[in-house]
């Protein structure tokens, strides 16, 4: 790749500059970003994409009083004048004694291609189009696109941290929906990071190939029909809506206004033992290294149920005076021990959710959506496809109510999830 | 044919965040490059960079017209004439001189220390503000010329307090406006009265039960009418996605809501005033003009940009929009409304035996299919006319088309909001409103 720009160089040299302008403590972190992207269309090829960009990123702190900026323009000159106006920012915002930076903190990471093949992704691109077109003829690909992404980055703080990556990786999306006549299926979507697009066809990444078929099996939908309290089985694109209301309730915001359902939860059970969520920041197209500039270490969140982190920043700890655990952005549900076709099989009556459609939840968890993309169940059997079907329960209720964990999940990069059985949703 | 076009592009962002008194957040953003977009044999070649000089979009330019050529690996293709005319001028809102950040966290600390003084009850009481600042230098190889600035500020509220149950209780009031944060009155004298009514809300929901869930008949508050224009029938209005299936595409002259519903995307200028995301000329530098969706009731048109309305072979509206410089123009909404009728909300309400009121929504999303929802942060049972206990948060969903044909009131109210953002691929500023409508649809619920 090309270096134009000495990162390290750039970076050091606006900390310098920043403790110039007053602060008495700084963050600093240069980008280099660059993108290829083959981009699908209806169907067909449209636009190939190429993007390189160059950012800094600057935190200071004064007398307990911090700011914050971004910006594109690197030269001397220009962050010199941010600084001074960042030093007025932070002098504007009330001291608050929890404001910090890392210290000590070291890591050189190179993860994940660093060179685009754009043959790779011409490749890629025409392995979806010739599946789409052979085995789901009906489904469109309003949008697909297929990536490399690479980013190099340089962080250091006025407490001694240098940390350095380079991280490469690819990617894929789809997204459409499926006709036939003059009607047509929900959209539905899936993709993923790897740092490999080489070793299978393109649909057997991300669960694509399994979405495709899918989504072409729910042109024909119908309602429920009736109201009942029954079970689901969340598919992985549904279990990260429930992985990710749990990560909000573990950081900074909701620990700091005292709303988290968690916060004095740590070493007790929070959802059935079948839940095991574990770190995954080596993930492709992840770096082990968090926002706060601290080297992120492996990490359990919940194992076999049990809450064992909650996962403040440092200014987050600080404030609440919680142990602070740097993540950065992979998570991995453990695979449980039962094959889907049996998870789905135990079911007595519910959905196959692909898709939840819903408002944020309440604070205390209670949440409604409108399942998509979903299949009815009746003993045990997979039905027809669902439309105008609402689901309601309560996210910390659903983690205590899971029945089931598959031995399957899909490797979406950034998340390695399975299905997950959960009982007592209300279906109306 | 080859079509090109270049934008630099300015994002300036700024965002406060105040939780209990502590400034969690305090940052001001600016993202700036060029891209260049061209089209060659029927693809697309696009480009971007920081550096906006000159050379830079030169450089770009190139690029792009390589990325264009080098999609010919995937055979001919139809090379369709691009529609859209060409427009000439300049835009830029005019609004107070800005405020510093330091006025920004006075404001902030103000309010702050005003709730927590008149609000003794609340857990926790959360400010956000924001502005952001949009600047496009736009230039099309058909002659369009065009530089097009669009501010909008907004100021979250939300408290949290303890439920009866002893679980954490939130609502969020959201104000918004065109400029920046300057042209918002943030005093606390001046916001008293919503405050006051969101500390009124909040304490109703402490006590809160659940919805029933199923079909039931709805007075959706103004506050909703938009967020209902833009999921339920504003996205399955956009070209792009009637190519890619739909259900609307088929619709065209055929009645998909009462006859009392009439739903526009406005352009630039609504009633005489110019609307919260002004678009006078697009991204592709096609001249803006309002699309009206729904008239009376019948479908009428999609909005397009040069390429789907040269595939549909429809009328150029000038929706295509990109959000950053690393980003091409999309169909997008703008400013999406449902025109006021003449029923008053309280005789609406009035008329429902058994039914909700819906008043405050946070999100949305839309469906090809045009089944909606929107999630509920606020609503009241209607028993015998009259509004009842509050009810916990729930999830309002339908088929647009049922919803908005079961609709037999529209209110003489209307409600304009800017504080989202649209999803879509890319994120975009748009604004929506409308008044209120009573219409029967899927409720979330036990």
């Amino acid at each position: 790749m090309d270096a134009k720009i000495d990162l390290h160089d750039t970076a050091a040299q606006a900390l310098a500059l920043m403790r110039d302008a007053g602060f008495d403590d700084a963050q600093v972190t240069a980008v280099h970003s660059k993108l290829d992207e083959l981009n699908v269309a209806h169907n067909e090829p449209s636009l190939l994409r190429s993007t390189e960009s160059y950012k800094l990123m600057l935190l200071g702190i004064a007398g307990g009083r911090m700011a914050s900026t971004e910006m594109t323009q690197l030269d001397r000159e220009a962050v010199r004048e941010r600084a001074a106006s960042l030093f007025a920012d932070a002098k504007a915002a009330p001291q608050d004694e929890a404001n910090a930076v890392s210290s000590g903190q070291h890591a050189r990471i190179v993860q994940g291609p660093q060179e685009s093949d754009r043959e790779l992704l011409a490749a890629k691109a025409r392995e979806l189009l010739e599946f789409r077109e052979r085995e789901t003829p009906k489904m469109m690909v309003d949008e697909g696109s297929v990536c490399h992404q690479w980013r190099r980055s340089h962080t250091v703080t006025s407490g001694g941290s240098d940390l350095a990556a380079s991280i490469g990786c690819y990617a894929m999306s789809v997204f459409g929906t499926a006709r036939e006549g003059g009607k047509s299926s929900s959209f539905n979507y899936t993709g993923g990071s790897a740092d490999e697009l080489a070793s299978r066809a393109a649909p057997e990444y991300f669960g694509i190939a399994r979405m495709l078929r899918d989504t072409q099996r729910q042109i024909e939908t119908r309602p429920f029909g009736a109201k009942f309290v029954g079970e689901v089985v969340l598919t992985p694109n549904a279990v990260a809506d429930l992985l990710g209301w749990l990560l909000g309730q573990l950081s900074d915001t909701q620990l700091i206004a005292g709303s988290s359902l968690y916060r004095e939860s740590v070493g007790q059970a929070i959802a059935s033992p079948l839940l095991t969520v574990k770190s995954r920041f080596d993930a492709p197209g992840v770096v082990a290294v968090s926002a706060d500039a601290f080297a992120a270490p492996a990490v359990t969140l919940v194992d076999g149920g049990r809450l064992l982190a909650l996962t403040p920043t440092l200014y987050g700890s600080r404030k609440t005076g919680i142990r602070h655990v740097p993540t950065a952005g992979g998570w991995d549900v453990a695979a449980g021990s039962t094959p889907l076709p049996e998870l789905v099989g135990a079911m007595k009556r519910g959905a196959i959710v692909g898709r939840l459609s819903m408002g944020m939840p309440a604070a205390n968890g209670d949440f409604s959506g409108v399942i998509k993309n979903s299949f009815a169940i009746e003993g045990g059997e997979v039905g027809h496809a669902l439309s105008e079907t609402m689901i309601a329960g309560n996210m910390a209720q659903m983690l205590k109510d899971i029945a089931g964990v598959s031995r399957e999940r899909i490797d979406g990069g950034a998340l390695r999830l399975p299905w997950i059985r959960i009982a007592n949703l209300h279906f109306s | 044919m080859t079509y090109l076009e270049t934008r630099r592009h300015e994002l300036r962002k700024r965002r406060l965040l105040m939780v209990d008194g502590n400034l969690t957040l305090n940052s001001q953003t600016l993202d700036s490059g060029a891209s260049a977009r061209a089209r060659e044999g029927g693809y697309w070649g696009f480009a971007a960079t920081n550096d906006a000089s000159a050379a830079g979009i030169e450089r770009a330019t190139g690029e792009a017209r390589r990325n264009a050529h080098a999609m010919s690996r995937f055979g001919r293709k139809d090379p369709l004439a691009l529609a859209g005319g060409s427009y000439r001028g300049e835009h830029v809102y005019r609004g107070r001189p800005a405020i510093g950040q330091d006025e920004c966290v006075q404001r902030m600390a103000e309010i702050s220390a005003w709730c927590k003084r008149r609000y003794p009850d609340l857990k926790s009481t959360r400010v956000l503000l924001g502005d952001e600042h949009h600047s496009k230098w736009l230039s099309t190889s058909t002659g369009s010329e065009v530089l097009s600035s669009i501010q909008r500020a907004l100021c979250y509220v939300n408290f949290t307090a303890i439920g009866r149950d002893g679980a954490p209780v939130e609502l969020m009031h959201v104000i918004s406006g065109k400029g920046s944060l300057a042209d918002l009155d943030l005093s606390p004298d001046a916001l008293a009265e919503e405050l006051d009514e969101l500390h009124r809300h909040v304490r109703a929901k402490c006590a809160a039960v659940p919805a029933r869930g199923g079909e039931h008949t709805l007075v959706l508050g103004p506050e909703l009418a938009g967020m209902l224009a833009h999921e339920a029938m504003g996205h399955p209005c956009e070209a792009d996605l009637v190519l890619g299936g739909a259900v609307t595409g088929d619709l065209v002259g055929r009645r998909v809501a009462s006859e009392l519903v009439t739903m526009i995307d406005v352009a630039h200028t609504f009633r005489g005033e110019e609307t919260m995301i002004p678009v006078y000329a697009d991204d592709e530098g096609t001249p803006a003009s309002d699309a009206t969706l729904i008239r009376d009731g019948v479908l009428t048109e999609f909005m397009n940009s040069r390429e789907t309305a040269a595939k549909l072979g429809i009328r150029p509206t000038g929706s295509a929009r990109a959000y950053s410089p690393c980003d091409e123009p999309l169909v997008r909404m703008r400013n999406t409304v449902i025109v006021p009728g003449a029923s008053k909300l309280e005789e609406m309400i009035a008329g429902v035996e058994d039914g909700y009121y819906l008043m405050k929504t946070g999100n949305g999303q839309a469906d090809s299919t045009t089944e909606f929802m929107f999630g509920i942060s606020l609503a009241y049972e209607i028993r015998g006319g009259k509004l009842g206990r509050a009810i916990r948060d729930t999830t309002v969903s339908g088929s647009a088309i049922k919803v908005l044909q079961s609709a037999d009131a529209v209110s003489d109210d209307l409600y304009w909001n800017c504080s989202g953002y649209c999803g879509k691929k890319q994120p975009m500023v748009v604004s929506m409103g409308g008044p209120a409508l009573r219409v029967r649809a899927h409720l979330g619920g036990e």
